[in-house]
Formats: structure tokens, C-alpha cells, sequence
């Protein structure tokens, strides 16, 4: 009888609390890295868990002004910011003509992307560094952010290509009767109404690149080069880990990710939930 | 307004199936016609359509607009304006947006298009919601939104792919009114596809009745319904169908008869000759359900054709009263009588006809056999 059960069981009451609890568990550990964030290392070893008295806002001064977090926080947002437009357009253009024009091959570079989702991404590194050295992009921002998009670009075609294959055939041709050529209709129709796909795409790319470690720390070794990961990477000494100083950093890479998501989490919520296109 | 000519137009699609959907139609549209091409499903109506538009491209044939020919003529430079079954209109679009998209393109003054917007949608009572987004439309809303995108072009040809498909039943004959009233004013020339015989009779100057990607029949919508070229068209148009049967012609002293087991028709709608060669070979009867009538309602003294089977089913529909019989088994019959109909499933019935009322098709081709007198 799990048909009448389950709904009992499901209850207003429980449900709450099952999301009471995910919420908990979720946000716990960044209360906690907010609050170490204001905290100086010592205060810190004293007692892990304590609330922060007094709060030392000059942390976030000295994490920025005094140490190089700034560099690392401008370079971050040049490589993810520009690798994300990229990938966004180019991803974009090819979901779109893939998922509307019959050629001949079509199948078979979806594929071909669609192989490079499952692969991971430390199979590629030798390569792409090997790659990078002989164009001269090793230790280059430029280079870090061409090997961003190239990781990006098959997932956000895949999704992409999902999304348009939905869209009407008709606003296609009703566009077409109205006097716009492909491209227009790619910029007028495509992707305005695609906008909640586009934003899914945009923030996971974002949060995902700004996290990225691996790449980077193989890719980039003058320290004047560095993105946020390989940053904050830097506090942490062999025999003394300067835990105050990693957890304001934190805080400050984390600020970005969030006003990225308010920015477009309706639409992405839009996205996610999206049927068909009526 | 506008002439528009199909001249042995084909469609055949490329790939592995090769599929012909269009074969070798001929159609000639008149200036300020309403032509309605109707046929079922995957008959190939649509295809023509989307040809004319120039959102398919075409295998063989000539298709011209006015004398010109349109076979590699860009969409947009056809001159054309359709109107789609589901609508299509732009979702990210306001109402006033969606019907100013096309002018823009065509670099129209902005105030003009702000004229003709405002006063297509004054016309199609589209006004208040101008600043609506699709979305927020009821499904009629969206059909005169529709519609107004292509008003407001102003084109030489309107087209239309069965723009009332998705409405209510009650919304559908609205709007088809609606359509009817803007073709008056409007006078252009309109190709509108339909599989509803009912939008096809009531909206069409001429009708082309499409089959297997050909055209079965081209005519005056009442002129195809009382004169089908074969069985196809006599069986698509007109709800019930029309009852056919596979009978034997055989001559008498009066003149041909068509006749089974259960029917006996006098042919008095063609002259002896005609039928003449036609004696002792089989052939297809038809005859509409609202001929028949129940033997006691005959007007006595009038020579009539008859039918005899048993009652399997009465469907009352209110203002009357369909009637099914079984004449033997596997051959059903429907009679659409009147409301007050008495018989019940299981009585024998025999329904007559007036002679005139007969069909005729060829049993091997299903052409019919054209009639001589009326």
C-alpha cells in the first residue's frame, strides 16, 4: 500500500523537516567558514567553533590589499568571465544549428561532443599542457582561458542543444516569412527565447570555472598569474596553515558566485523547470 | 492581391525513404480567391502550403506569384503572409512587438508601423492587449494575434495551416466568421489548409480536395460535395460519410438498376447509353445519409431506391437522429433521419431513396461515373 503511505509519510510536517535539515547541512559549514572569515588563525585554534568577538573586518582589508588576492581575484575574473561569453556564443550558435538544420555529419559531431562529457577531464591535462607549450600559452592567462572553454563547451552545447530541439519549428519559419535570415533569427529568436537554457548554462559554468583548481595550478606558475584557487592555495604553508586568512579569501571568491546566481536564478530556476515552449 | 499557379509541382524528400509527398498537383488560384486544399493527414496539403511559402523547397515543377516564378524566391521576398496552427507567435514578444516584427524588418517607418499596428489591432479588437505577452493570451487572443501579424504586413497572399485546429468548438466557428468577414474586406487572395471538411465547405470560394500527395478534386465547395470525382472525395466530404456499396448493374424493362442482396436502385440519373457497357459488371453505389429515409415516410407514387438491413445502433444528436444498419455482415449503412425516429437496434428497417439522389463509381478505379441528367 505505498500509494496511501507515501502521502502520510510525506506530510507537511515532515517534508519541512527534511528540508530544515538539507538546508542545515548545506549552509552549516559556510556559516561556519563565515564566521572563522572574521576570525584571526589564533582565535580560531583556540576554539573552532567559536562566535566571532570582536570581528576583525580588517581580515578582508589585509586579504586583499596585503596579500596578492586582488591580482588573484582580477585574474579570475577575466579568464572565467571571458571564457564564459565565449562559451556561452559559440556554445550557443552550435546547440542552435545543430538541434535545426538537417546536414549531413550532424549526428556525428553531437556524438563526438556528447563522448567528450564522459571522459574525465585529467585525460586531456598532458595534452593540453604539451599543447600550450609548443604555442607558447604555458603559464599564460589567454591560454588558461582557451583551455576553459574548450572544457566547457561540449556540456554546454549538450544542454543547449536539448533546450532548442524544443522550440517550434513555426516561430522559425514565422520568422523567416517576416524577412529575417538565420543569423538574425540566432539573435532575435534563439536566444531570447532560449534564455532560461542559457542562464542554467551561464551560472553552472561560472561556478564550475571559478572553482577550477586543476587546470590552473598545472597551467599557471608565475604567482602574479594565479586565479583565486591557486590563491588561497598559497595561505596554506607546509608547517603553518594560515586558516583566518584562507577562510576570508574564501568568503571573498564566494561573493561573485552569489551575485552571479541572484542575478539569474529565476532564470535558471525557469531553465531547469522548463517544459515545452508554448 | 495576387495569381497564384502550380504547375506540376512535386515534393520529394531526400534521404533513405525518399518519400514523394506532393505528386504533380496543377492548381490555379484566382486573384482574391479563398481556396481551401483539404484531404487527411499526411495527404501532402500542408507540403503545398509550406511550398508556396517557400519553407520547403521544391523538387519539380513551376510555382509562380503573378507571372513571376517563386521557385527560388527567398521567404521573406514571396510577398506572402501565414498564419500557423500553432500560432507562433514570439514568446518574448509583446503583443504590439509580435505584430510590428515583420515591418520593422522591412525598414518601415516607425510611426507607420505604429499606424498599422494600432490599427490592425483596433480591427481584430486586439487593442487592450497590446502590451500583453503571449503567455498571458486565451487561445483566441493568440488566433487574432496571429492573424494580425499577417494583416498588418498587408501581403499579395495570406496562407493559412489549419490556424483553427487548436481552438474550442464554439471559438472555431467565431473565428472562422471572423476569417470569412476579413476575406470581404480584405479581398486578397487566401490558400487555407484544413482537414475539417465543415471549415472547407463553409469558407472556400474553390476547394482542393488532396489525396496520397495528389489532387483528387478541384471545385466550388457544394459542386465537389454533389459531384465527387471518386469514391475518395465522395467519402471525405460530407459527415457520416457517404454509404457505398459494391453492387451488380443490370438492364430492365425501366431502364439500369444497380443492385445486391439488399439494394435495388433504379439508375434514372444517367441515359441508357452510358450505362450501356456497364451491364452485368460490378459496380460502387453510393448514396448520402441525408437521402435515405424510413420506407414508410416515402412520398408514395415516386420511383425510389431501397435498402434493406436491421437496425444495429441509434445515435439521437438532438435536432436528429442517426440510424445504423447492418445490411449484411460487415456492410453498414447510415441513414441521418428525423428526431423522432421510433425504430430501435434490432428491428429490420428498409430506408429508401429518391432516384436522383444515386451514385455511381467505377468498382475498379473508384472514378465516378458521370451523371447525364440532373
Amino acid at each position: 500500500m505505498i500509494t496511501t503511505s507515501l502521502p502520510r509519510l510525506f506530510s507537511r510536517g515532515t517534508l519541512a523537516a527534511i528540508i530544515g535539515l538539507y538546508t542545515f547541512y548545506t549552509l552549516a559549514p559556510f556559516v561556519w567558514l563565515a564566521t572563522m572569515s572574521v576570525r584571526t588563525t589564533g582565535e580560531i585554534s583556540l576554539d573552532h567553533y567559536a562566535w566571532p568577538k570582536p570581528f576583525h573586518w580588517g581580515q578582508f582589508r589585509s586579504a586583499w590589499i596585503d596579500s596578492d588576492f586582488a591580482t588573484y581575484f582580477w585574474n579570475s575574473t577575466i579568464v572565467v568571465t571571458s571564457a564564459v561569453v565565449v562559451v556561452t556564443l559559440i556554445g550557443a550558435a552550435a546547440a542552435h544549428c545543430l538541434a535545426r538544420f538537417r546536414f549531413a555529419g550532424n549526428r556525428l559531431i553531437y556524438g563526438i561532443l556528447f563522448s567528450s562529457i564522459i571522459f574525465p577531464p585529467q585525460i586531456t591535462l598532458i595534452s593540453l599542457y604539451q599543447i600550450l607549450v609548443d604555442y607558447n600559452l604555458y603559464d599564460n592567462l589567454f591560454g588558461l582561458t582557451l583551455v576553459y572553454i574548450s572544457l566547457q563547451l561540449p556540456l554546454t552545447v549538450y544542454l543547449l542543444e536539448g533546450f532548442f530541439a524544443r522550440i517550434p519549428q513555426d516561430l522559425f519559419d514565422a520568422a523567416k516569412i517576416d524577412g529575417y535570415g538565420d543569423i538574425e533569427i540566432f539573435w532575435r529568436i534563439v536566444l531570447p527565447v532560449g534564455m532560461p537554457a542559457i542562464a542554467t548554462t551561464l551560472i553552472l559554468n561560472f561556478i564550475q570555472l571559478w572553482n577550477e583548481f586543476l587546470f590552473a595550478v598545472v597551467l599557471i606558475t608565475d604567482p602574479s598569474k594565479r586565479t583565486l584557487p591557486i590563491g588561497i592555495r598559497g595561505f596554506m604553508g607546509d608547517h603553518f596553515q594560515d586558516i583566518g586568512l584562507i577562510a576570508t579569501g574564501v568568503m571573498i571568491s564566494v561573493i561573485p558566485v552569489i551575485v552571479v546566481y541572484m542575478f539569474f536564478s529565476e532564470k535558471l530556476i525557469r531553465g531547469m523547470t522548463a517544459g515545452a515552449i508554448k | 492581391m495576387a495569381v497564384v499557379s502550380l504547375e506540376k509541382i512535386s515534393k520529394r524528400y531526400t534521404g533513405a525513404s525518399g518519400h514523394l509527398a506532393v505528386d504533380n498537383v496543377d492548381l490555379n488560384i484566382a486573384d482574391g480567391e479563398f481556396m481551401v486544399l483539404l484531404g487527411p493527414s499526411g495527404c501532402g496539403k500542408s507540403t503545398t502550403l509550406r511550398m508556396i511559402a517557400g519553407l520547403e523547397s521544391i523538387t519539380s515543377g513551376v510555382l509562380s506569384i503573378d507571372g513571376r516564378v517563386m521557385n527560388n524566391v527567398a521567404a521573406k521576398d514571396r510577398d506572402i503572409a501565414m498564419v500557423f496552427q500553432s500560432y507562433a507567435l514570439y514568446p518574448h514578444m509583446s503583443v504590439e512587438e509580435n505584430l510590428g516584427f515583420g515591418l520593422r524588418r522591412r525598414k518601415i517607418d516607425n510611426a507607420e508601423i505604429k499606424r498599422r499596428v494600432k490599427a490592425t489591432a483596433e480591427l481584430l479588437g486586439l487593442a487592450d492587449l497590446l502590451q500583453r505577452k503571449p503567455h498571458a493570451l486565451s487561445g483566441g487572443q493568440r488566433q487574432r494575434v496571429a492573424l494580425g501579424r499577417a494583416m498588418v504586413r498587408e501581403p499579395t497572399v495570406f496562407l493559412f495551416d489549419e490556424p483553427l485546429s487548436n481552438l474550442d468548438a464554439a471559438l472555431r466557428v467565431n473565428t472562422r466568421n471572423e476569417l470569412i468577414k476579413q476575406h470581404h474586406r480584405l479581398r486578397s487572395t487566401m490558400i487555407y489548409v484544413t482537414h475539417d471538411q465543415v471549415e472547407a465547405m463553409t469558407m472556400g470560394t474553390r476547394i482542393c480536395v488532396m489525396n496520397g500527395g495528389r489532387v483528387a478534386q478541384i471545385g466550388a465547395p457544394l459542386d465537389v460535395y454533389w459531384n465527387p470525382a471518386d469514391t475518395f472525395v465522395a467519402r471525405f466530404l460530407g459527415s457520416p460519410p457517404m454509404n457505398l456499396f459494391n453492387t451488380q448493374i443490370a438492364s430492365a424493362a425501366g431502364g439500369h438498376l444497380a443492385e445486391n442482396a439488399f439494394l435495388r436502385a433504379p439508375l434514372m440519373r444517367w441515359q441508357s447509353g452510358t450505362l450501356q457497357g456497364m451491364a452485368g459488371k460490378a459496380a460502387i453505389f453510393g448514396v448520402r445519409a441525408e437521402d435515405l429515409h424510413l420506407e414508410s415516410d416515402a412520398v408514395p407514387g415516386q420511383k425510389h431506391g431501397s435498402i434493406k438491413g436491421r437496425a444495429f445502433a441509434v445515435e439521437p444528436l438532438g435536432a436528429e437522429t442517426l440510424l445504423l444498419v447492418e445490411t449484411e455482415p460487415g456492410v453498414e449503412c447510415t441513414a441521418r433521419l428525423s428526431r423522432h425516429l421510433k425504430v430501435r437496434p434490432g428491428d429490420e428497417v428498409e430506408l429508401v431513396f429518391p432516384t436522383e439522389a444515386a451514385f455511381l463509381f467505377d468498382s475498379g478505379s473508384g472514378r465516378a461515373v458521370g451523371s447525364d441528367r440532373s
